[in-house]
């Protein structure tokens, strides 16, 4: 595809105190596509991540949405069409999975404070269209059935996808996700790929974070391979699979032995990750 | 041996603390013995109940004391021996028959959720009997005065305790049932006079509260902590007996369903307390009193319970709105010689202040949790202080602002007394009017911001402030307007304040006045409006309630409140949302308040986290 990109980073670096946590990333997001970032633990996704959608502010580097700078503040950011899922799941715990969707449509709804205090007919449309797009997103990820359940009361897997329901009312161009699978059954997993395809097909860009490589090699159509803050390679799924350099620094293993290690590392990195989240705690994700 | 006076005292207080910790100890210790041993023993349930319920008539029959307290006779007929004159038992005896009498009838009757029942009948006749023997013996100076001195027995409050306890255990007797769901899709024909009947007992309910153990004038009668608190926990045992029947959330549910009823109503019923054995002056000035706290609290629970920011200065606002509606109003200490009619004035009042509740809000884009409270606790000193020192000449400085006329329409003054029809309305019956309209437009602000788009932001960044963020919610504005309303609503309720007492002096807002304020959000139930009212009511009305009991008076208060939120965390009256996030676990479940000292944009600015 050509012409401008859709999300587009420079030169992104992140330095906490002494520690660089990202340098010099670069990375490039067409329409229309899937781009899969992986990498091993404390790599920097989650802070790449952070950087894209404002929550940090680069020590140096741009970010820039079709062209124009992204500012560095979350809600700016949203509203101009970037979205995102959080590793360690954060929803508002005591709304309804409806009410938790509708909130994603806050920067879409036009409804002023009178408005908000009065209750007039504007206001009752307005809530109407909002709660109907949100209950047609619930159905898009295959949640309609549990839309009057707090979103505590959910199942692990489908608070994941509530997540994605939520970040997908925001009505964004490019949808960033991290690590949406962990903690999921195959069964799980499967059905998210295909939602990922889905998603792509309603004209939205996705990044994905996940360990899982075999699920970012047969769902992405790019993959960026991070590794201590750096971009290592990077291209399409059969470059970064092949190329020596992943294997020794991600996997640290000789290419016939990955196949076998890669179920292993998943299986074992998804049970970690969630044993992580039930404390209610994680590394990257700062609460 | 020379022992300073405080040790001795030290000792005495470390004693009687050893001794409540031991008997606590052993109740749990035998409560649980007791549960265990009954947990597949269903059977039991009927004959415990009856045998609770023979003790509890027993009880209520028998003597309570050996000797007349200081005060005069208490109970009210405690030297009648034995069954003399069943049926002329009154007071908390009455109420100890109705209960025993309760636990046998219904042992017959087949009712569901029968247990839960039982449960309540047990706690009200343990907080009855309880709280009663225990003020016989505070009050007649040892043990003694409950069991037996100089050749008198009076077990009745012994045997009172341990008929609460065999009710208790007779609910302990196989599983709790759940709660039934009664269809709440009724016809208007049923829900309309249902929910009349419902408001209506609630209104005579609360007017006989506020009566009980008082004069007409308000003055205590003797013991008049112990009447009233005795028919707070029978009171208290009927409502969870219809909790646990399911019907009050029958109630709320019909009540829900039939909304513009139901206010209706309530507004009736709120407007004819007057009518009742309340409206006496003394007590319109109570509740004038409760309405103005109602108010404001409601505004606080804006800031408090839905955005989830914490503020220890509230009050300020509400003093903000009194002293520019006391400067408006033509009192001789006012700094300007205008008068305004009361609803402009209260209209500037309700603006200055959110424009002060804006500006203390604006530092919540900087710094969060403890911090905040710590900046609005300042906020809170500073005003008083500022105001005791009469800055800009706008408070009276220690002189506060007297004679502040009070508000007139139609020629007709709030303060004096009314005469419609040849009725004769007590004095103050117009302010409790427009207290009433007050509390109803601060709740009709409240739930339709609540159920909005700003609300659901508010709710948003209660839960998860990044989160919310990165849903697209401009978390400053948002925070900011919270407070903005929230001063607003309590500017408002100043200006009423101002008018009502007749004098704004800086001490009415003391520290301690924010931190009431809190306790009617937190006791009532957080972001709930019902629970808002009903927490400054019990705020205001308690201490008024217990006067008598002088010292204890704090200490009887704050146990109340340990108690409340050690077995209730989520309020009396709590919000549907936070029910189901507390009920299931009755443990507090600090909402996304995980302390994490992170910097939220490092490199961005000095931005200090929760
Ligand atoms: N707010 C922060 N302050 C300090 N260090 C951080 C912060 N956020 C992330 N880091 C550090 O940056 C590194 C990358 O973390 P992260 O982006 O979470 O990795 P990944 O998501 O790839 O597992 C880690 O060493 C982490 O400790
Ligand atoms: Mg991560």
């Amino acid at each position: 595809m050509t012409g401008t990109p859709v999300l587009a980073a420079r030169d992104v670096s992140m330095v906490f105190g002494g520690l660089t946590a990202l340098s010099e990333v670069n990375l490039t997001l067409d329409e229309g596509q899937i781009l899969g970032l992986i990498g091993p633990n404390g790599a920097g996704k989650t802070t790449f991540f952070n950087c894209l959608t404002g929550l940090y502010t680069p020590t140096r580097g741009t970010v820039t949405l079709r062209g124009t700078r992204l500012p560095s503040d979350p809600a700016a950011v949203t509203v101009a069409g970037v979205a995102r899922t959080f590793q360690n799941i954060r929803l508002f715990p005591s709304m309804t999975a409806l009410e938790n969707v509708v909130v994603g449509r806050h920067s879409r709804m036009k409804q002023g404070p009178l408005a908000s205090l009065f209750h007039g007919p504007a206001y009752r449309r307005g809530e109407q269209a909002a709660r109907d797009r949100s209950l047609e997103l619930l159905e898009f990820v295959g949640l309609g059935r549990v839309h009057d359940e707090l979103s505590r009361n959910l199942p692990y897997g489908d608070q994941r996808r509530l997540e994605i329901a939520r970040a997908l009312a925001t009505d964004p161009s490019v949808l960033l996700l991290d690590e949406p699978t962990a903690g999921m059954n195959p069964q799980e997993t499967e059905a998210t790929r295909q939602l990922i395809f889905a998603i792509r097909e309603t004209g939205v860009a996705v990044v994905v974070i996940e360990h899982d490589t075999k699920f970012i090699f047969s769902l992405c159509d790019h993959v960026s391979v991070l590794v201590q803050g750096k971009l290592l390679v990077e291209g399409t799924p059969d470059v970064v699979r092949g190329d020596p350099r992943v294997i020794e620094a991600y996997l640290g293993k000789p290419p016939d032995e990955v196949e076998a290690e890669v179920r292993h590392y998943a299986d074992e990195t998804a049970d970690h990750t969630q044993v992580i989240e039930l404390d209610g705690g994680s590394e990257g994700d700062k609460r | 041996m020379n022992i300073p006076p405080g040790w001795a005292w030290l000792g005495q207080a470390l004693l009687i603390i050893a001794g409540i910790i031991l008997v606590i100890w052993l109740c749990r210790l035998g409560e649980r013995r007791g549960t265990a041993y009954l947990a597949d023993r269903p059977a039991y349930l009927r004959p415990l109940a009856l045998l609770g319920g023979v003790l509890a008539l027993l009880s209520a029959l028998l003597p309570w004391v050996t000797f007349e307290l200081n005060d005069g006779v208490y109970p009210e007929l405690s030297t009648l021996q034995f069954f003399d004159e069943p049926w002329g038992v009154t007071g908390f005896r009455g109420f100890i028959l109705l209960l025993g009498l309760a636990s046998i009838v219904l042992a017959f009757v087949p009712i569901p959720a029968k247990r839960r029942v039982y449960r309540a009948i047990g706690l009200a006749l343990f907080g009855i009997t309880l709280f009663n023997t225990g003020f016989i013996i505070y009050y007649g100076g040892g043990i003694g005065a409950a069991t037996a001195a100089d050749g008198v027995v009076a077990f009745g409050g012994l045997v009172g305790l341990v008929a609460a306890a065999v009710v208790w255990f007779a609910h302990r007797s196989g599983p709790l049932e759940q709660v039934p769901l009664w269809n709440s899709k009724v016809s208007r024909a049923v829900a309309y006079p249902v929910l009349l009947l419902a408001f209506i007992a609630l209104l005579l309910v609360v007017a006989m509260l506020l009566r009980a153990g008082t004069t007409a004038d308000g003055d205590s009668r003797a013991y008049a902590g112990p009447i009233f608190l005795s028919l707070l926990f029978f009171i208290s045992g009927v409502i969870l007996a219809l909790n646990g029947l399911g019907f009050t959330k029958w109630l709320t549910d019909v009540s829900d369903k039939h909304r513009l009823w139901s206010v209706v109503v309530l507004l009736g019923c709120s407007i004819a307390l007057p009518f009742t054995e309340a409206g006496t002056d003394y007590w319109m000035t109570i509740a004038v009193n409760i309405g103005v706290y109602a108010a404001t609290a409601i505004g606080l629970n804006i800031v408090v319970g839905l955005a989830g920011l914490l503020d220890l200065g509230y009050i300020a606002f509400l003093g903000i709105g009194a002293y520019v509606a006391a400067n408006f109003s033509e009192a001789s200490a006012a700094a300007f010689g205008i008068k305004l009619p009361f609803l402009a004035a209260a209209i500037v009042a309700a603006v200055v202040a959110g424009v002060f509740g804006a500006i203390v809000g604006s530092p919540t884009l900087r710094v969060r949790g403890d911090y905040l409270a710590i900046v609005t606790l300042a906020f809170g000193e500073i005003f008083r202080k500022a105001a005791q020192n009469d800055i800009g000449g706008l408070t009276g400085g220690a002189n506060a602002i007297p004679d502040i006329p009070p508000i007139s329409a139609f020629g007709q003054s709030f303060s004096a007394p009314l005469e419609i029809g040849g009725v004769k309305l007590p004095s103050g019956v117009l302010y409790y009017i427009l207290v009433v309209v007050l509390v109803a437009v601060v709740m009709l602000v409240f739930a339709n911001l609540k159920d909005s788009r700003i609300g659901r932001a508010w709710i948003a960044i209660r839960e998860d402030e990044d989160a919310a963020r990165a849903m697209g919610i401009k978390t400053g504005q948002a925070k900011i307007l919270a407070f903005l309303i929230g001063a607003t609503l309590a500017g408002l309720a100043g200006a009423v304040f101002a008018h009502k007492t007749s004098t704004v002096a800086y001490d009415s807002f003391q520290f301690i006045e924010s931190v009431t304020l809190l306790a009617a959000v937190i006791l009532g139930g957080m972001a709930s409006i019902p629970g808002a009212v009903l927490g400054s009511a019990l705020l205001i009305v308690l201490p008024e309630k217990l006067r008598d009991f002088q010292d204890l008076r704090l200490f009887l208060f704050g146990l109340a409140l340990v108690l409340i939120m050690r077995f209730r965390p989520q309020g009396l009256i709590p919000d549907r949302h936070r029910r189901a996030e507390l009920a299931d676990e009755g443990v507090v479940e600090a909402p996304s308040q995980e302390h994490n000292v992170a910097d939220s944009t490092p490199g961005g600015g000095a931005a200090v986290t929760r």
